[in-house]
């Protein structure tokens, strides 16, 4: 037992932040947009993080970059990270401190192009919740994107049943459960039965070999985060 | 309207070709024109179950690829009026049967006016047993009362609800039907076996019998006698049950319990 408690731990994550779409080479033109646009706005407490996308110019390697990022700044952005298909320009990236993508960003809805009335928060997308009146049997895996998972009969052993939010089982749980898969840590599993194999919730997992005490096994059960470490429960208590 | 039925479990060794050769044997002597098809193609045992493996001269596969008519290939059973054989060839592989030619061969069966056609899968989940299961309407799930046997039979339920034709076409699902063969009340109690009870909560499936663990089967399957025919054996009394429940008859579930032996017959032996 010689085990040092670990002093990092390296999880899935995902982060939204907006994309910061360039579409052109002028600073003095950049300069006049933004400040026509944020400029009567009150100089935000902390900086929103942005990726700064390059790929729409036509010739970005021309782009004073150190101008841009403290333009951005002033106004209430903090690049983290540059984007552009091509690989060269990972250095550039690098020499700024930023990380550098390559890949597509997705989402997609533009957020900062279109200029939206700053005070009214946007009502949050609600997520749907995908509902599976089937037993979900053995080498079968469910995954609801982006939202919760309702399962109305039972999940066998050797069956996956995963969420990016909260799953919920009206039935028994004698499969693997995870919930909460993109990183939510305020994700829980329900169940009516507890006879889970796994349970994980925000990529923090236990494998339930040993039976789990007689309060929980084959009862009605929660599965939450608290402190980083799962805690099951009964329900109803 | 033909009702296909498919007899599948995942597992091998657990009793399908017995239970397809019984069941079929069945459904015919109640009066109703049956077919039986071995998809086990490379490895053909109906024919050998059902006692006409000198009469197999074209098969399944001939009859996909057109090398022979659905006539020639059918074997009539030589116990009962209704019922013919479908026989796996021997010496081709499971990439032979596709699914328009699987298709094909179902619908002519279809139009020869047969009530059921059982299709007796293979074990594994590979093409052979997805090609037996992918058209059928319902399916007797053959289970043994042990962990790995149940475990391989949900994942056979399913592949029936995500892959079966009904499934992909989102028609009406295949209708499951749970059958435990080599049930022995005796181990169950001490323990050894799963019970009925277990089977059916692990599965959740409607239990159409329960055959249980008899030498009569392997008598049966040697001399190439369906084990319904055996007349006044357990086994032959237990899938003729399976057959008036699967007709839709209410027949009460035999064989769960230990036989009561009694004082002097356990003293001189049975």
């Amino acid at each position: 037992m010689s085990q040092t408690a670990n002093t990092y731990d390296i999880k899935s994550a995902s982060l939204d932040v907006l994309a910061f779409v360039l579409r052109s080479n002028q600073l003095d033109e950049l300069t006049q947009a933004l400040e026509s646009r944020f400029g009567n706005r009150a100089k935000p407490s902390a900086a929103e993080a942005v990726v700064l996308d390059v790929a729409a110019l036509d010739n970005p390697a021309d782009l004073a970059l150190d101008r841009v990022l403290s333009l951005l700044g002033h106004y209430g952005f903090r690049a983290v990270a540059l984007r552009h298909p091509d690989p060269a320009y990972e250095e550039l990236a690098h020499r700024f401190g930023l990380a550098h993508i390559a890949g597509q960003v997705t989402g997609g809805k533009a957020a900062v192009s279109e200029p939206a009335p700053a005070s009214i928060p946007e009502s949050p997308a609600c997520a749907p919740t995908m509902i599976i009146d089937r037993p979900v049997r053995a080498g079968q895996q469910i995954y609801a994107k982006g939202g919760d998972l309702v399962v109305l009969a039972m999940v066998s052993a050797g069956a996956e049943v995963i969420a990016d939010g909260n799953i919920h089982v009206y039935a028994p749980l004698r499969g693997r459960a995870l919930a909460g898969a993109r990183g939510n840590t305020a994700a829980r599993i329900f169940t009516q039965c507890m006879e889970a194999e796994l349970v994980s919730i925000a990529g923090v997992y236990r494998t339930i070999e040993q039976a789990l005490p007689d309060s929980i096994r084959g009862k009605p059960a929660q599965v939450f985060l608290e402190n980083e470490r799962l805690v099951i429960t009964a329900l109803g208590e | 309207m033909a009702k296909i039925i498919v007899v599948t479990s995942g597992k091998g060794g657990v009793g399908k070709t017995t239970t397809s050769a019984s069941f079929a044997s069945g459904l015919a002597l109640r009066g109703h024109k049956t077919v039986v098809i071995d998809f086990d193609v490379g490895l053909r045992n109906l024919d050998l179950i059902m006692g006409c493996e000198r009469r197999v001269v074209y098969d399944l596969i001939n009859v996909v690829n057109n090398e022979a008519t659905l006539n020639q290939a059918l074997i009539k059973d030589k116990n009962c009026d209704n019922l013919y054989v479908l026989p796996a060839s021997q010496t081709r592989d499971k990439d032979a049967l596709t699914e328009e030619g699987v298709e094909k061969v179902l619908n002519d069966l279809a139009t020869m006016n047969f009530d059921f056609i059982v299709c007796d899968s293979p074990a594994g989940i590979e093409k052979g047993a997805l090609m037996a299961l992918y058209f059928a309407d319902e399916a007797l799930i053959v289970t043994n009362p042990e962990v790995s046997s149940v475990r391989d039979s949900d994942r056979i339920l399913g592949i029936l609800s995500s892959k079966s034709r009904r499934a992909i076409e989102g028609r009406e699902p295949v209708k499951e039907h749970l059958l435990i063969t080599r049930y022995s009340p005796s181990r169950v109690e001490k323990g050894e076996m799963l019970s009925v009870d277990d089977v059916k909560e692990i599965l959740r499936v409607s239990l159409l019998g329960v055959i249980p663990e008899s030498q009569v089967v392997l008598q049966a399957s040697n001399s190439g006698t369906p084990a319904i025919h055996l007349k006044g054996t357990d086994a032959s009394e237990a899938y003729a049950d399976v057959v008036s429940r699967f007709l839709g008859e209410d027949r009460p579930m035999r064989f769960l319990d230990v036989p009561k032996v009694g004082l002097l017959k356990r003293l001189f032996g049975g």
